[in-house]
């Protein structure tokens, strides 16, 4: 044991040794279950080490694929299940004993978890073999992601009862995995994401706490299965800060809070999707070095070091990744954990007075904050009065400005813009993943063998105990696992506990907004103020996010952006179907309808929206913003759509301006 | 833009357009409400005139517009769930009484920086899309103060005559509560469970104004009887003190929940029970001298207003419609100083 260097890694016989690489993931699921299989076993032969489940919009809001609903996302941003008995066609030949599964599910956690322990059972698997992760972090998904259902106490109420039944049944599962990672999609500061992200882990164990479910032994191994999800983005050595904070925060917490004895219990346990805000449109190329930056952020430093790392694809602000761009990915970390020396030494950064510093000033700032929630009443308390909401798109809006203002620089988006034509997009499918618009169908076609071949007195059974269960305050998991083996369906799950809880509307982040925007508001103040010079009234908009999709923060900036132009602006949150918008834009008597999209399915949401316009003979302008890909384009202006806006207009101001003219234009046609 | 226009204008003959309007809102077709109601909102001279005929119309045709809304004010402080409790107290009205048809105006307020406003729309989520019967709208309250915009009387003029109720949801500001009150024909003040600033509130002389109390959000009985008692005692030395010598008369308290939709049936029967008799009623000629008073005060402050007393409000009568009565001010004003210019509003 004698002259140990600093810069190598012993191990317990004091031989030098390097690291093990972290798991490497792609976030990945698609079109259907047999098309998501072949997926998932090519990444596997690939040399990918476990698996990261996207979920279709449909099942992660807890609708079967043949809901109205559903419809227009089936097979969209990932792979829907309906069933148990898509759940055997998923992971056909994949052995589920020996792989690290990590789902993206939330509102439906509890139910995709109980899909997945009945397969396999009906595998005759042991079930204390699985390993893996369910997200379920609900307060991010009423913060930033949208995809819950059931009111914050129920929501938590359902963590709890995972929590309890993992720790007994399936130890190695973590039940929820708390996100940051959403947060900062959204827009928050590195202090925002520690401080929230921090607080809604109490929140979780606070409730677990509260249950008394668990012994003191208990309890600390479930503390240890507190995992984490962290976004990385590109102020690289601040991102390396935030995660060494994290992991003191987190030891700190647990210890003093929760008087964790055992240090492997109070280990900040993280899994890291970099950054896609930051990936522009404009000469997407560039973003390939972006994703690279990002990983150095946490991978480089050993004590804040990710246990997982998925990354974004290059084109991610065009559509959905194809095959090879997620390939391109994993190879990046191939290259960072194989060719390099990276893991051969322990931590650079220790002794550096300037990452300690800074470190240290993250953490007095999020403490700041996280006691500041915790006067406010706790994280159930920051959510429903809108307070985390109105931060997060208060710090997105002040992104946006600075970009605006170029005081924030961001290549070939807002300098440099000039640049030769890149010939990743210039293949036959313009360097974008086409989901093939029939793939449905087979979908649908399954879920209704699957109703047809199930016993239905079982599945009525089998729910009505799910209802007793969840109205007599019974741990849901084991009535969840009998419905998933009878064949209950996804739709039928979620439906049975929306009766017993109800649906939940949390407060939108436009209340109480006291964001000033000033670029350029000149010219569009002027354009209204003659606006209501010569009409009588101040231009009115109604902003709208229908359809599925719960990314909410980008149409509740233009509606803070649109109030602070000078219009009258009507929203109204999320998950709102087009027949709604377009109810309210009639009797609101709307100037302009601006609809916010990003999950793929804009053609089919816009046939709906014009449809209904026609049934109501109203002729309102209708604007569209979101990831929209060029190739849609003409399609989209042909059907009647006044004009487009994507990632490439990050100019809130000017794009108001631009809507005045489309008003104004209107107004002066013989319909207007 | 001033009004420029004269007594030959409004006597012009309503158009064939304004016409099938007026009959399509009706029946309760939509877009042809939306559009009279942003008629009534908007500061023109066509504005101007077009308002004039309509009601010229209506007085004329009394069998055309039928209806007569029992106009129901709601204030309260933001958070006390007044969106879900006037959704619930709705649909409720509705299923007590099939053949009415209830309008909401939602008041928020507008941006002091740039004048836009965001308008909350929760409301509306609870009524089903295609609900002809169910009509919801959402007003700045432009840079007025007191949370009701000068708009908002404006349009009630026009939905009275094709809703049976019109409710209209505020954010308690204190002198709101004295607006609410001349506007509609009974106010009610929406609170919290055990909201101590509330009944600071009460203390403070400022609630006197309304009719009843509503407190929302009853989920759990316990805390639901405490706030009631508290609230009584709280009424009761208030009442007496306002009005000393006089026996104190509390007024109704309601308690509701969205979450166990309790309270609500009791809450319809009650408003429903006002709106038959006709002594509940504000009387209308009252309301529009109060708010044309308003209107010339705000404008023109304290001279406008002496000529306002002095020359005009001796000459109105009840046949004069409220822009007859705007056009003499503004013909008494022009004879007094050319130079101001009369808005529309």
């Amino acid at each position: 044991m004698k002259n140990k260097k600093p810069h190598l890694i012993y191990d317990d016989q004091g031989k030098a040794v390097s690291d093990r690489p972290w798991i490497f993931r792609t976030y990945a699921g698609h079109t259907n279950v047999w098309e998501s299989n072949q997926l998932y076993r090519s990444n596997l032969a690939k040399g990918q080490t476990g698996l990261s489940i996207a979920f279709d919009l449909p099942t992660q809001c807890g609708y079967s694929s043949d809901h109205e609903i559903a419809k227009p996302e089936v097979g969209k941003v990932g792979v829907p299940v309906n069933s148990l008995d898509d759940f055997h066609v998923l992971f056909d030949q994949i052995p589920i004993d020996k792989m690290n599964v990590s789902m993206t599910i939330n509102g439906t956690a509890m139910w995709l978890l109980a899909l997945y322990i009945a397969l396999a059972e009906e595998r005759g698997i042991d079930i204390s073999t699985l390993k893996g992760t369910t997200q379920n972090d609900l307060i991010k998904e009423y913060l930033a992601r949208g995809t819950y259902i059931f009111p914050p106490e129920d929501s938590i109420r359902l963590i709890v009862d995972m929590y309890e039944y993992s720790l007994q049944h399936i130890p190695d599962w973590n039940a929820s995995n708390i996100c940051s990672y959403h947060l900062q999609e959204a827009g928050a500061t590195p202090v925002q994401e520690l401080a929230f992200a921090l607080t809604t882990a109490i929140t979780v164990l606070d409730a677990i706490k509260e249950r008394g479910c668990f012994s003191a032994q208990e309890f600390e191994r479930c503390v240890g299965r507190i995992s984490f999800f962290v976004n990385a983005g590109m102020r690289f050595v601040e991102e390396l800060s935030k995660m060494r904070a994290f992991v003191e925060m987190w030891d700190e917490i647990t210890r003093d809070r929760y008087g964790i004895k055992d240090p492997k219990y109070r280990r900040f346990r993280y899994g890291v999707q970099v950054n896609s805000l930051g990936l522009t449109e404009e000469q997407p190329e560039n973003n390939s070095w972006r994703i690279l930056i990002e990983t150095l952020g946490v991978t480089l430093s050993r004590k804040a070091r990710c246990r997982a790392l998925q990354l974004p694809a290059w084109n991610e602000a065009l559509s959905l990744p194809r095959p090879w761009d997620q390939q391109w990915s994993l190879r990046l970390q191939q290259v960072l954990a194989y060719e390099t020396d990276l893991l051969e030494y322990p931590d650079l950064f220790d002794g550096s007075h300037v990452i300690e510093s800074k470190v240290k000033d993250l953490k007095e700032k999020a403490y700041a904050e996280i006691s500041n929630i915790i006067d406010m009443g706790g994280g159930m308390a920051a959510v429903k009065n809108g307070y985390m909401k109105s931060a997060l798109v208060k710090s997105q809006s002040e992104r946006i400005d600075r970009l605006a203002k170029g005081q924030q620089i961001v290549v070939g988006k807002n300098k440099w813009l000039e640049g030769l034509p890149s010939p990743l997009v210039s293949g036959d499918d313009g360097g974008i993943f086409k989901i093939d618009v029939n793939s449905a169908q087979k979908t649908i076609e399954s879920l209704k063998n699957s109703r047809r071949s199930r016993d239905a007195q079982r599945v009525a059974e089998s729910l009505a105990v799910l209802t007793a269960d969840a109205e007599q305050g019974n741990n849901l998991m084991p009535a969840s696992i009998e419905c998933a083996k009878a064949r209950v369906t996804t739709g039928e799950w979620s439906a049975t506990l929306r009766k017993v809880f109800g649906e939940y509307r949390p407060p939108t982040g436009v209340d109480g907004q006291a964001m000033e925007i000033t670029t350029n508001r000149g010219g569009v103040q002027n354009k209204i103020n003659r606006f209501v010079e010569q009409y009588g009234y101040r231009p009115r908009m109604v902003v709208g996010k229908p359809g599925l999709d719960g990314h909410s923060n980008g149409a509740e900036m233009i509606a803070v952006a649109a109030r602070n132009a000078g219009f009258d602006v009507i929203y109204f949150g999320i998950r709102i179907s087009a027949a709604e918008i377009v109810h309210s834009a009639i009797e609101e008597n709307v100037d302009v309808i601006g609809i916010s999209l990003l999950s793929g399915s804009h053609n089919e949401i816009v046939d709906q929206l014009s449809a209904e316009l026609n049934k109501a003979h109203a002729d309102i302008p209708v604007v569209l913003g979101g990831i929209i890909p060029q190739a849609d384009i003409a399609n989209l202006t042909a059907k009647g759509i006044k004009r487009i806006y994507t990632p490439k207009d990050y100019d809130l101001m000017m794009i108001m301006d631009d809507i005045m003219d489309v008003i104004n234009e209107h107004k002066l046609s013989p319909c207007g | 833009m001033p009004v420029s226009a004269c007594q030959t204008d409004l006597q012009q003959p309503i158009s064939e357009h304004l016409l099938s309007l007026l009959e399509a809102a009706v029946s309760l077709e939509k877009w042809p409400i939306a559009k009279l109601i942003s008629l009534f909102e908007a500061n023109t001279e066509q504005g101007f005139i077009q308002r004039h005929q309509l009601m010229a119309y209506i007085q004329q045709q009394p069998k055309l517009a039928s209806r007569r809304a029992y106009i129901v004010g709601v204030t309260g402080a933001p958070g006390v769930g007044k969106s879900s409790l006037i959704g619930e107290l709705c649909l409720q009205l509705l299923k007590q009484q099939p053949g009415a048809a209830i309008a909401v105006l939602a008041i928020d307020p507008s941006s002091h920086n740039s004048g836009g406003a965001l308008l909350g729309d929760r409301t509306r989520s609870l009524f089903p899309v295609g609900e002809k019967r169910l009509f919801f709208r959402s007003q700045s309250s432009a840079l007025d103060l007191g949370g009701l915009s000068r708009k908002t009387f404006q349009v009630t003029r026009i939905l009275q005559y094709l809703f049976d109720y019109i409710v209209i949801e505020t954010v308690g500001v204190g002198q709101s509560e004295v607006e609410v009150a001349k506007l509609c024909d009974h106010s009610f003040f929406v609170m919290q469970p055990l909201a101590g600033d509330q009944l600071q509130f009460i203390k403070s002389g400022i609630m006197e104004m309304p009719d009843s109390f509503i407190i929302n959000k009853c989920d759990e009985q316990q805390y639901a009887e405490q706030s009631l008692q508290q609230l009584e005692a709280s009424l009761r030395t208030t009442r007496s003190l306002l009005k000393e010598g006089e026996e104190s008369v509390i007024p109704p308290v309601f308690l509701s929940s969205s979450v166990t939709k309790q309270g609500f049936k009791d809450l319809a029967d009650y408003i429903t029970g006002l709106s038959v008799n006709e002594g509940n009623r504000n009387n209308t000629s009252n309301k529009e001298n109060y708010f044309i008073a308003k209107w010339v005060r705000y404008l023109y402050g304290e001279y406008g207003y002496n000529i306002y007393i002095n020359n005009v409000a001796n000459k109105v009568d009840g046949s004069m419609s409220y822009e007859q009565k705007q056009l003499l001010f503004k013909q008494s004003i022009d004879n007094k100083n050319s130079l101001i210019s009369v808005p529309n509003q």
